[in-house]
């Protein structure tokens, strides 16, 4: 055991070394090197063909404005789509999904247009990743070398037999084998020489991989950081995805309390009046009522009426602002436990006060899961904690019920939402069997 | 009477039938959607329908949507849309089609159990009830500001109430004046608005409504 111990690995990287070059991964990133040697081509052309003229014409100076801002903006544009075909060849043959940045804003007229190419910050960024792929270009040329002059040297064994077969006494020059430094060549003159060109070429093609995927991963990291939407761009669109959550909760909160109202204490209400009317008819304008039993019935129903809507309305009263939460999240939470009908074990230690959205927001995530353990888990006991430290708010609701909890099932998604709209997170843990837990982190202040 | 009720919760539901048996009417169904508010008056061919506007599935406006498909089928079914708000929109659909034995009301009114049930008679004999609300939107919406502000303010309440559907005898007894005092009152508003006298309470709401939506 003890000596095959190092041995082991040995053997295994040299299986990989040699399985290398075989597999798909190195031939899409020779494939994505060769496309990268072909547009820094096309990068040089173009790049001569718009500083050029732009330098010899600049007679007159707004003349060398007009060269110089009319290839930028074409450059701009240029480049921006230049970087949309890298993002797609990028996902084809490295199976790197780098999402597009936000479009070009539009504007109006030639000058608007000339404007729009200058003033887009990816547009620029897509400039540079051109430009930088000129260096890039040249060392992926590079591998693109290795791979093909390595290839090439391994036949050379093979071929020297056919063509070689001079009567002796001719002189014939010796052939030149490429090594892996660009410049230096061997001079092959004889068939035991070609068996050194076979061994350069091995090297050069169990070297080649290597080399693609060294420079392949730069070429990544600049498609990353100047392809993508840059950080701004990113946190724009989380922010905009957010505030559309935010929006769309608070509307989806109104419609609820106004159906809410509709059909509950606002009928409630007129079923009562309508009562009260018919009351007062049996008893009469004056004198002894008509219909004193009748009567009697009808305020009865009245009275449980106004009871039910009084009890309907505090109710929702309750699911739109707890006013218990007004003394704290503590209170807020020790009342919402003692309703409970699974026992909870509550621990708050919030030294510093949540700003009031995030008292809501904490408050409404834990009587949701709470809610959602008392119907789902079947659990015995209920933990829950709320604890503030470092900025954060972290509420914990475990219980020791089935688990299995859902996080894409509506409930737990829309509490996700939500707090997602302050730059918080849900965390759940819930295995089949239980137990389940689930953590919310919120910052202190929204 | 025979009254068909629409109404999807069960507590005004239970209410409303109390109520009109009370008085002596006859509740042939109270259903609680539109389809099956079709099927009862098809079957039943009520005096009136008692509908409310938003009922399921959709909980928009599928009662008037209802209420509307009938009053083409049956002409002669008057129907008294029932609901918590007053949308001017609804109105306008609901008198599209003519006031005659059309009536909205917010569902308020029932609290004035006697007023609830002399519109919903009105509406039966092919008469018009419209809310105080209705009427104010009315009013606020038409195009005739300055002829309405010709009116004296008695003049206007008169005006209000004739657009409610009310008859003389009614007008006088919600301003507590005499029937003669409200018919100068109505000769004088047609007089000022220049509308041809009309005989008969349902053709002087139609004028009136006229007047006001035109």
């Amino acid at each position: 055991m003890a000596a095959t111990g190092p041995v082991t690995p040995m053997i295994a990287l040299a299986r990989v070394a040699l399985r290398e070059p075989f597999t798909r991964r190195a031939r899409d990133e020779l494939l994505f090197c060769l496309v990268g040697v072909l547009v820094g081509l096309a990068v040089l052309a173009v790049v001569v063909a718009l500083l050029v003229p732009g330098t010899a014409r600049s007679v007159t100076r707004a003349g060398a404005i007009v060269a110089v801002l009319l290839p930028l903006a074409l450059a701009t544009g240029m480049a921006r789509r230049l970087g949309a075909a890298h993002r797609r060849l990028a996902e084809r043959l490295l199976g790197e999904r780098i999402p597009p940045p936000p479009p070009a804003r539009p504007r109006q007229g030639p000058l608007g247009w000339l404007g729009a190419g200058l003033r887009d910050g990816p547009s620029w960024r897509a400039v540079a990743y051109t430009l930088l792929k000129l260096p890039i270009a040249v060392i992926e040329l590079y591998a693109v070398f290795l791979w093909a002059d390595g290839l090439a040297n391994l036949t050379y064994p093979f071929w020297w037999g056919l063509f070689r077969n001079h009567p002796p006494g001719v002189r014939l020059s010796p052939v030149l084998v490429g090594t892996p430094f660009p410049g230096r060549v061997l001079h092959v003159g004889s068939y035991p020489g070609t068996f050194l060109a076979f061994v350069v070429g091995a090297a050069m093609v169990l070297a080649a991989p290597w080399v693609t995927r060294a420079v392949v991963s730069a070429d990544r990291r600049l498609l990353h950081g100047l392809l993508g939407p840059g950080r701004l761009a990113e946190r724009v669109r989380d922010l905009e995805q957010t505030r559309a959550l935010a929006v769309d909760d608070s509307a989806a909160l109104l419609r609820r309390v106004e159906r809410d109202l509709h059909d509950g204490a606002q009928i409630r209400l007129a079923t009562l009046a309508m009562h009260l009317g018919m009351a007062k008819e049996k008893l009469g304008d004056d004198g002894d009522p008509p219909d004193v039993t009748r009567a009697r019935e009808l305020v009865d129903a009245a009275h449980r009426g106004a009871k039910d809507a009084l009890a309907e309305l505090r109710d929702l009263a309750r699911g739109i602002h707890p006013p218990v939460l007004d003394n704290g999240l503590a209170d807020a939470l020790a009342t919402l436990t003692a309703r409970s009908a699974i026992p909870v074990e509550l621990a708050t230690d919030i030294p510093a006060r949540p700003t009031p959205a995030i008292e809501t927001i904490a408050y409404f995530c834990a009587a949701e899961l709470l809610a959602n353990a008392a119907k789902h888990s079947l659990a015995n006991r209920i933990g829950l904690q709320a604890t503030g430290r470092d900025g954060l708010l972290l509420l914990r609701v475990t219980d020791d019920g089935t688990g299995g909890a859902d996080p894409n099932g509506s409930g737990l998604s829309g509490l996700a939402q939500r707090v997602s709209t302050v730059d918080g997170r849900l965390e759940i843990a819930s295995p089949p069997g239980g137990p389940t837990r689930v953590t919310v982190e919120l910052p202190l202040r929204a | 009477m025979r009254v068909v009720i629409a109404e999807d919760a069960a507590l005004m539901r239970e209410g409303l039938i109390r109520l009109l048996r009370d008085r002596g009417h006859q509740v042939c169904a109270a259903v609680a959607d539109g389809d099956a508010l079709l099927a009862a008056v098809a079957e039943h061919r009520p005096d009136v329908a008692v509908v409310d506007i938003r009922m399921p599935p959709t909980h928009t406006d599928e009662g008037l949507r209802a209420a509307l498909e009938f009053r083409r089928d049956h002409p002669g079914t008057g129907v008294l849309v029932f609901s918590q708000y007053i949308e001017t929109r609804y109105a306008s659909r609901l008198l599209e089609g003519g006031a005659a034995g059309v009536g909205y009301l917010l569902k308020d009114r029932v609290a004035d159990v006697a007023e609830f049930a002399d519109a919903l008679a009105r509406v039966a004999a092919g008469g018009t009830a419209l809310d105080p609300e209705v009427v104010d939107q009315l009013l606020g919406a038409s195009r005739h500001a300055h002829g309405l502000a010709a009116l004296t303010p008695r003049e206007h309440q008169v005006l209000a109430l004739m657009a409610e559907g009310r008859s003389n005898a009614g007008i006088a007894a919600a301003l507590v004046v005499s029937g003669g005092a409200v018919e100068k009152h109505v000769a004088s508003i047609f007089g000022k608005l220049g509308l041809p006298p009309s005989e008969g309470d349902n053709r002087r709401v139609l004028a009136v409504l006229r007047y006001l939506r035109s």
